[in-house]
Parts: C-alpha cells; structure tokens; sequence
C-alpha cells in the first residue's frame, strides 16, 4: 500500500474508533511492522496539525486517538456541553490518587492516608468507572482491592501508570522546597 | 458585569482532619517535621470552634483528630508511663501514637493531595478534547459492584437474569445511576411488537417477544410492552397463576405494514 494510502486508512480507522487504537491493531490493518506503524502516526500527526484541521491524534490509554483541539473547547461546548462530565471533587481525586499510586489498594488503606471515610466516594468512582475491584485482599475479612481502569486513563489523558508523576521525584521535591 | 463571588465570603471546605491540619502548617508556612504539637492542636481547635460558629456540620473524623492531637500533646506534657500498659488497641482511622507518626501520616496525606491536584489540571485540560461517540444505547441501571461477588453469585434462575445485568453494566462504557431508556428504541420496538402482533393474528405468548438474547433488547421491549399496555393498545393476559402470559393486541390495526427490523415511527394517539 502507498504511504498516502497508508496515513489516509489511519485517520479513517481513528475517525471511526471510540476507543483508543493500539499500535498492533493499526500494524495488522496495513500489514506493516509495529514500528512502521507508530512512524506513519507521527507522520499523520505532523500531516493534521500542517494542514490547520480542528482534529488531532494523541496517545492515551494504550493507544492512539482523534479527538479535537482544545483550543475549540469553548465553540464546541456551546453544542456538546452535555457531553462533558461533570467534574470530580477534591474527595474523589485524592482516592483516585490513592488507588493510581497504591493499587491494589483497600479501603481501609485509602481511608487511613485520608483520614477520613471514603465508602461513598469509592461507590461513585465505581460507578463513573474511573476504579474498579480487582479481587479480595488475603487476611481477615478479606478485603475488597481497588484498582484503577482503562477508563481512569482516558479520563486523564494518560498513556498509562508511567505517565503520573513519579512518587519519589514529588517527595524529594517537597523536602527541597 | 457585577460578579455574585465578589460578595461571597468562601470557606475552604476541607476533604478531613488532614486536610485541614495541612491547611493549618501551610498558613504558618513552617515544614511539616518542625511543627510545634502544641501550637497546631491550639489551632486545630480554634478552627473547630469556628465552624461550629458557623453551624457546620464537624464531622466525627475531626474530632477523632482533634482527641488524637490532645493526647498527643499530652504525652509530650507527661512523664511517660510504663509501656504496653496503657497500649489500647483502636482500630479507628488514627492509629497514631507519636508526633513522628502524625508527621509522617501528614507527609503521605500531602504527596496525594498534591497528586490529586496533578489529576485535577489533567482533568481540566482533557475536557478540552472532544471525542467521537455514537449516542444511546449505553445507558443501564448501576448495580453496586459488591454485590455482584456476594449476593448474586452462584444463584438460580431470577439472579442469573441480574447477574446478566450486573455483567452487562459492568463491561458498558458509562453507567449513570438511573435507568434511562432512550425513547426513539422504545417507540421502534413498539412499533415492532405491534406488526408482530398483527401477523401473529393480534395474539403472542409474551416469552416470544423474549427469545432474544441481547439484554438490551430485553429491557426495551420489556419497556415496550408496559408502554404499550399503559396507552391500551395491547392487553396482558394470564389465564392461571405462574400460566403463559399471552399479549393480545386491542386496536384494529390501522395498516398492514412489514416492518421486521426496519426503522419506523410510532404515532402515538
């Protein structure tokens, strides 16, 4: 297939996929090696960004996506604001923040570094998807284990747990602040 | 344009005892490890006594801390007693027993409030991003997730019907809490009950309205068949207790019309 043919069957595919689009699924599209496949991406992320389009493809969550250009957000969430959810409270990032950092993590566990009881801040992150159970810890009572989604990725843009800040670099900051 | 804010006096809500301790050493812009426990506990009171000023609500967690504080100043006043006499096993959220403890609870607390706050700008900044989505058809009802392992698991007949549910909101990509069932689904399948209805010759066991394994589908024509019987175009018919409940269709059908599978809109009254 010819590399314009190439880029085009790219853009098409992430047009059309709600989710994010691995590497191995677009390399198996257009029979071409893994890498190859990441370099025609970057081309056509080069290509959409050249020719002034409202779109873009960025990594998130494993995978590449299409999505809009922020600077759009205003004029588009005059049509679409109810697409947008609602925003988390400062409860709930702090146990996504917890679980990111520490999972699989109990409740107990997140409670004790908030200091506060969280139940009902982990029933809504559950139920936005953001967390999810990831088994039973071993010991008494055996204890639901959080974990963070696929979902909690995309929600932040991340391209996976990496992507966070690394917990030392943020401790070591804070002592030298 | 006058802006409301600028007349509003706004409180810090505090997410807990931590976060307003943290507010607290931050205020005195003093390192976490070289705060006084005197000083902080004084304070920590004083704010306390403020919000019942303000009649708001002091949840148990704060005075939980505020208790930890106290006797946490307490045993830096007194000589210490014998040790392991007075070691009480609380299995409360503040197992903390030493200045050095509560130093270092604090310092975990703040590296995630600080990761929270990462999240936070994260957030902000994807919701600038629209993606693509096709509408419908993802919304369901929200079982709570434990449940799902305790309850309903390994159970008969009725609990593998939930079970199916459960499974169903689970893989979904977005469960609200509420059932929402997009209206243009119901009226299709509605108006494909009622052609099938017609052809059956105006009478159907309704369990051939459920041979379909899509739980989704399921649902809507469930919805469907309620509707329907509310508007009195169909009538639901159970001859004997736990017998076939038959479905018979009440109008005169204005139109033969084939409609298997096809888009149609219902007229309704």
């Amino acid at each position: 297939m010819e590399k314009e043919q190439q880029k085009k069957t790219i853009e098409a595919l992430l047009f059309l996929s709600e989710e994010p689009v691995n590497t191995d699924k677009i390399a198996t599209v257009l029979s071409v090696s893994p890498e190859e496949a990441d370099l025609l991406v970057f081309e056509l992320q080069k290509d959409l960004s050249a020719a002034l389009r409202g779109l873009q493809v960025f990594e998130i969550a494993g995978g590449y996506q299409m999505g809009t250009l922020p600077e759009l957000a205003p004029n588009l969430e005059k049509v679409f604001s109810e697409d947008i959810s609602s925003n988390l409270t400062e409860a709930a990032l702090e146990a996504l923040a917890i679980i990111a950092y520490k999972q699989p993590v109990t409740r107990i566990e997140i409670e004790s570094i908030r200091g506060v009881r969280s139940e009902h801040v982990l029933e809504n992150l559950i139920k936005r998807k953001l967390i999810r159970v990831s088994g039973r810890k071993e010991g008494p009572g055996r204890p639901l284990l959080y974990s963070s989604t696929a979902d909690f990725l995309k929600y932040f843009g991340l391209m996976n747990l990496e992507d966070l800040p690394p917990l030392e670099d943020e401790l070591r900051e804070e002592f030298t602040e | 344009m006058v802006q409301q804010a600028d007349y509003t006096i706004k409180l810090p809500v505090f997410e807990g005892p931590f976060d307003l301790l943290f507010h607290l050493i931050k205020k005195e812009e003093v390192d976490i490890w070289s705060i006084s426990i005197a000083d902080i506990t004084a304070q920590y009171l004083a704010h306390l006594q403020s919000m019942k000023e303000l009649n708001l609500d002091i949840a148990s967690e704060f005075l939980v801390m505020a208790a930890t504080l106290l006797r946490l100043k307490s045993k830096l006043l007194l000589p210490r007693p014998n040790r392991g006499s007075i070691q009480e096993e609380d299995e409360e959220l503040f197992e903390i027993n030493t200045a050095e403890e509560l130093f270092q609870r604090l310092e975990e607390y703040r590296f995630f409030k600080e990761a929270a706050q990462d999240l936070k700008q994260r957030e902000e900044e994807q919701q600038k991003t629209f993606l693509r989505s096709t509408g419908g058809q993802k919304v369901m009802v929200f079982i709570r997730q434990e449940s799902v392992y305790t309850i309903w698991e390994g159970a008969n007949h009725l609990s593998n019907i939930m079970h199916r549910f459960a499974r169903a909101t689970l893989t979904d990509t977005y469960t609200p809490a509420f059932s929402i069932v997009e209206d243009f689904v119901v009226a299709e399948k509605a108006a494909y009950i009622h052609a099938f209805l017609v052809r059956s010759k105006r009478a159907i066991a309704m369990k051939e309205l459920f041979a379909t394994e899509g739980l989704w589908e399921v649902i809507v024509t469930f919805i469907a068949l309620l509707e329907m019987t509310r508007q009195h175009k169909v009538a639901l018919l159970q001859e004997c207790l736990f017998g076939p409940i038959l479905v018979i269709l009440k109008q005169e059908p204005v139109q033969k019309e084939e409609i298997s599978g096809e888009r149609t809109t219902e007229k309704n009254d």
